[in-house]
């Protein structure tokens, strides 16, 4: 059996509600906008592969509620996510605001290590703008985050947003597989090969295995 | 057998299975005037936990309406109706009561089926058929099926068609039994126990829960032919020692003399197949109704539209009465008084909101905020539908003033996503601003604990919903459980929005309409996620699908589930599982029906510990204190915790 992917990566939108977490999962996994999309109600995940650097790579996305009284539930498929897209829209200050709240929410429910990144989403609505991309900027440097606006409508850096999380996921990944496994060895806990015959879940990553 | 009397009968006797049609052909001691009459033929739990069979003639039926339990009414809607209709006791009522024929299962000794398997005579002395009864509709299978949970018989060997009751009123006598007399052992018990012991060391949570289903559902199927008990053997008892000391090391577990491990799986009685009627039509909801327009038969009423759903023609007028905006009992010209009262008073709440300034609005966060909710989840609601589709739509801007006045309403609440869901049907069928509005509170007053602060009501339920699969169909509820899924979560837009995204506009109608009617038990919406999961449970379980794949199949389930079919799978689950032989006070709890213990659930120990939701979730400690003195076990717990514990701690 072909191998269909070298590396499974799980990745989490996090965002308030409205922001366009469900419309820049569209844009990256369909490729498509559609103005009246339906808010999310519980949680939902996309499959995209992608290739990086000579390796298959598939992202599965998880997509949250933002409204926050469904935090409860929506933080307990935080556990196992190795990146974290943090939207807000530029549109709306608040909740460019509540990215702080959102990075705090994350801390306390992810794990520690997990690569994040900042995305200032609708930026093809300038005349309605209330958050000037220094703020988004500066924001990201004080966590040092990394940051781009986006615009799910115009496909405007949403691949570029996810080919980088994955790009910095894989290279830590990678670090610490070098550090811990001596050349030449047998591949480390997170690389999966796909054809490998089902076990007992230990981890995420093997349970997601024959998605 | 004993005829009985009016006194005689328990009023808090209850029917756990009947079936309508049975003619009765033959019984001593009877004048000939009472045979060939046609009845009903029920297994019925007395008020003190002893069973027997009953028969009941029709005529007595249509009288006797309120001292019966409201479950066999399903079976019989028109019945019910009639009797309710004419209400009042007649003086041949006691004459009528007489004629009840009562076989008690301690005294049944041998019943057969004969006559293609539509014939049943009931013997409770040794060599003499007392009671001959046949089944016009259908045959006996069923009912026998159903008896046999009842009774521990043995066929004889002369004769296939012939029971000899080894055993009456079997659970309640296994209760009393210790686990090695149990003859409940089958060949790969060794599997199973040790199944649990291992499992319990790694999933100590899981495996706790599982064993209590095991534990409280403790049951005992006849083994036809089988006499003598089986030993257990010395393997299993050394590894059930095992398991104990197991579950001794475990902080959470404490007094594990209380804990029998039991291995044999309970089933159900088999799942009864109940066609769906038809609509409840204009002609006869006009004739539901006096001259006045009053509807006095509401829980007939109820009835029809349980079975059939609602025409189309009439939904207006009939949700607004299921809805609670029309009291029922209001003549027309009441209803006119009262529909101007709530025109204004809607009216005065949506001022409120609309003479608010800028300046004020700017100056009121918390306003603002709702605001702005309720504008994003409106430009996202239904958009497909030509009701609500394309740019400007006017309907768009009735669902938002409708919504904002709700959040005048009910400003603690104020607006939480979903809620924008609930109400687009609503607009679309009435297409009335004040209607739409007094039909949303309604609806809203069923579910409001569906939006919750802190989530609890629907935690509560995903729980609640956990225990109703592991009774209905534990295989999955295991599998679930197994793929840390048992917390349900998967489920949670079904529960939200009452399956609202998972039906066509024309199917939520249906199931919605049924649903308001709470027919036929409380908390039905959770044996429709039974059903749907119960008709996935191959897939899930054979394809041997995770964690990921489980919820992805769950919600790719939308708008491809057929409503009618989901809805008579749920209404036989229903029957099922109230007529199984374990049915326990936690289920029935869930369900609405009296906890059987009720010493038991009366006071809830550890209600104190639960932040919140107290009177909703404080009866999950029963089956504990059923079990052990201490409520320690996993429903001993907050009900966080153990959404967390039983689905998300694990293997993570
Ligand atoms: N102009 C513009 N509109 C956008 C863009 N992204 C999303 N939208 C619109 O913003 C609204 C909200 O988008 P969603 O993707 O549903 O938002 P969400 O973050 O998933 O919201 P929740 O599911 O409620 O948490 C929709 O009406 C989208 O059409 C964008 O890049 N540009
Ligand atoms: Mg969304």
């Amino acid at each position: 059996m072909a191998k269909t992917y070298d590396y499974l990566f799980k990745l989490l939108l996090i965002g308030d509600s409205g922001v366009g977490k469900t419309s820049i999962l569209f844009r990256f996994s369909e490729d498509a906008f559609n103005i009246s999309f339906i808010s999310t109600i519980g949680i939902d995940f996309k499959i995209r592969t992608i290739d990086l650097d000579g390796k298959k790579v598939k992202l599965q996305i998880w997509d949250t509620a933002g409204q926050e009284r469904f935090r409860t539930i929506t933080t307990a498929y935080y556990r196992g996510s190795m990146g974290i897209m943090l939207v807000y829209d530029v549109t709306n200050e608040k909740s460019f605001e509540n990215i702080k709240n959102w990075i705090r929410n994350i801390e306390e429910n992810a794990s520690a290590d997990v690569e994040k990144m900042i995305l200032g989403n609708k930026c093809d609505l300038d005349s309605k703008r209330q958050v000037s991309k220094e703020r988004g900027e500066q924001l990201a440097i004080e966590y040092q985050i990394k940051f781009v606006e986006t615009s799910a409508k115009d496909s405007l850096n949403v691949e570029y947003a996810f080919y980088t999380l994955a790009r910095d996921i894989k290279a830590k990944m990678e670090k610490k597989q070098e550090a811990s496994n001596p050349p030449g060895g047998r591949s480390g806990a997170h690389q999966l090969k796909a054809n490998e015959p089902q076990r007992k879940p230990t981890s995420w990553l093997s349970r997601c295995s024959v998605l | 057998m004993s005829t009985s009397s009016v006194d005689e009968i328990p009023d808090q006797s209850k029917d756990l299975f009947t079936q309508d049609g049975v003619l009765l052909k033959n019984c001593v001691g009877r004048p000939v005037t009472d045979l060939n009459s046609i009845g009903m033929l029920c297994i019925v739990q007395n008020a003190d936990g002893t069973k027997c069979v009953e028969w009941r003639p029709n005529d007595l039926i249509t009288i006797d309406s309120d001292t019966q339990d409201q479950e066999w009414a399903v079976v019989n809607t028109v019945g019910r109706r009639q009797r309710t209709l004419s209400g009042n006791m007649t003086s041949d009522y006691a004459t009528l009561r007489a004629r009840i024929i009562k076989i008690p299962l301690e005294e049944l000794k041998t019943f057969k089926v004969t006559r293609n398997n539509q014939q049943m005579q009931f013997s409770t002395k040794q060599g003499v058929w007392q009671t001959t009864f046949y089944f016009q509709h259908g045959n006996a299978e069923i009912f026998v099926a159903y008896l046999k949970n009842h009774v521990k018989t043995a066929k004889t060997r002369h004769d296939r068609n012939t029971y000899v009751v080894v055993e009456p009123n079997v659970e309640s006598q296994v209760l009393n039994r210790s686990f090695a007399e149990l003859d409940i052992f089958t060949e790969n018990t060794t599997d199973v126990v040790w199944n649990l012991v291992s499992n319990f060391k790694q999933r100590p949570y899981e495996t706790t829960l599982e064993a209590f289903s095991k534990l409280t559902d403790i049951v005992y199927y006849g083994n036809e032919g089988l006499n003598g008990k089986r030993d257990v053997s010395e393997e299993v008892a050394d590894l059930l020692t095992k398991s104990m000391s197991a579950m001794e090391d475990a902080t959470t577990i404490t007094k594990n003399e209380e804990y029998e491990v039991v291995s044999v799986k309970p089933t159900l009685p088999p799942r009864p197949c109940i066609p769906r009627g038809t609509p409840l039509s204009t002609e006869k909801w006009d004739a539901l109704q006096d001259k006045d327009g009053r509807i006095t038969e509401v829980e007939g009423v109820k009835q029809l539209i349980f079975r059939g759903g609602v025409a189309h023609s009439i939904r207006q007028s009939v949700w607004k009465h299921l809805l609670d905006y029309y009291p029922w009992q209001m003549s027309h010209s009441e209803i006119r008084a009262h529909q101007k009262k709530k025109t204004e008073e809607y009216f005065s709440m949506k001022l409120q909101w609309r003479s608010m300034t800028e300046g004020q609005e700017s100056r009121f966060s918390e306003y603002r905020d709702r605001k702005s909710l309720v504008e994003k989840d409106v430009n996202r609601t239904d958009r497909t539908h030509p009701f609500y589709a394309g740019d400007n739509n006017p309907n768009l801007v009735v669902l938002q003033d409708i919504l904002m006045t709700y959040v005048m309403y009910n400003f603690d609440l104020g607006y939480v996503q979903g809620m924008s869901d609930i109400l687009a049907p609503l607009l679309l069928l009435l297409g009335n601003e004040v209607d739409s509005f007094w039909c949303f509170v309604g609806f809203m007053e069923k579910i409001a604990s569906n939006f919750d602060m802190d989530q609890a009501g629907m935690k509560h339920q995903l729980l609640q919903l956990q225990q109703l699969l592991m009774f209905a169909s534990p295989d999955l509820a295991q599998h679930l459980a197994q793929k840390d899924s048992g917390n349900m979560y998967f489920c949670f837009r079904w529960l939200l929005v009452w399956f609202k995204r998972e039906f066509s506009h024309i199917d939520i109608m249906r199931l919605w309409e049924v649903l308001w009617t709470g027919l036929p038990c409380a908390n039905f919406h959770l044996l429709i996620c039974v059903a749907i999961l119960d008709a996935e449970k191959d897939v899930l379980i054979s394809k041997d699908y995770g964690f990921t794949e489980i919820l992805k199949h769950v919600n790719d389930l939308s708008m491809s589930l057929d409503v009618d079919r989901i809805l008579s799978t749920a209404e036989g689950i229903y029957h099922q599982i109230v007529s199984a032989p374990h049915l326990n006070d936690q289920i029935r709890i869930i369900l609405g029906m009296e906890p059987l213990n009720m010493a038991n659930s009366a006071h809830s120990g550890n209600s104190d510990r639960q932040e919140a939701g107290t009177s909703r979730t404080q009866t999950n400690g029963n089956e504990t204190r059923t079990n052990g003195n201490e409520h320690t076990g996993p429903f001993g717990q907050d009900i966080d915790e153990v959404m967390y514990q039983i689905g998300l701690d694990m293997n993570f």
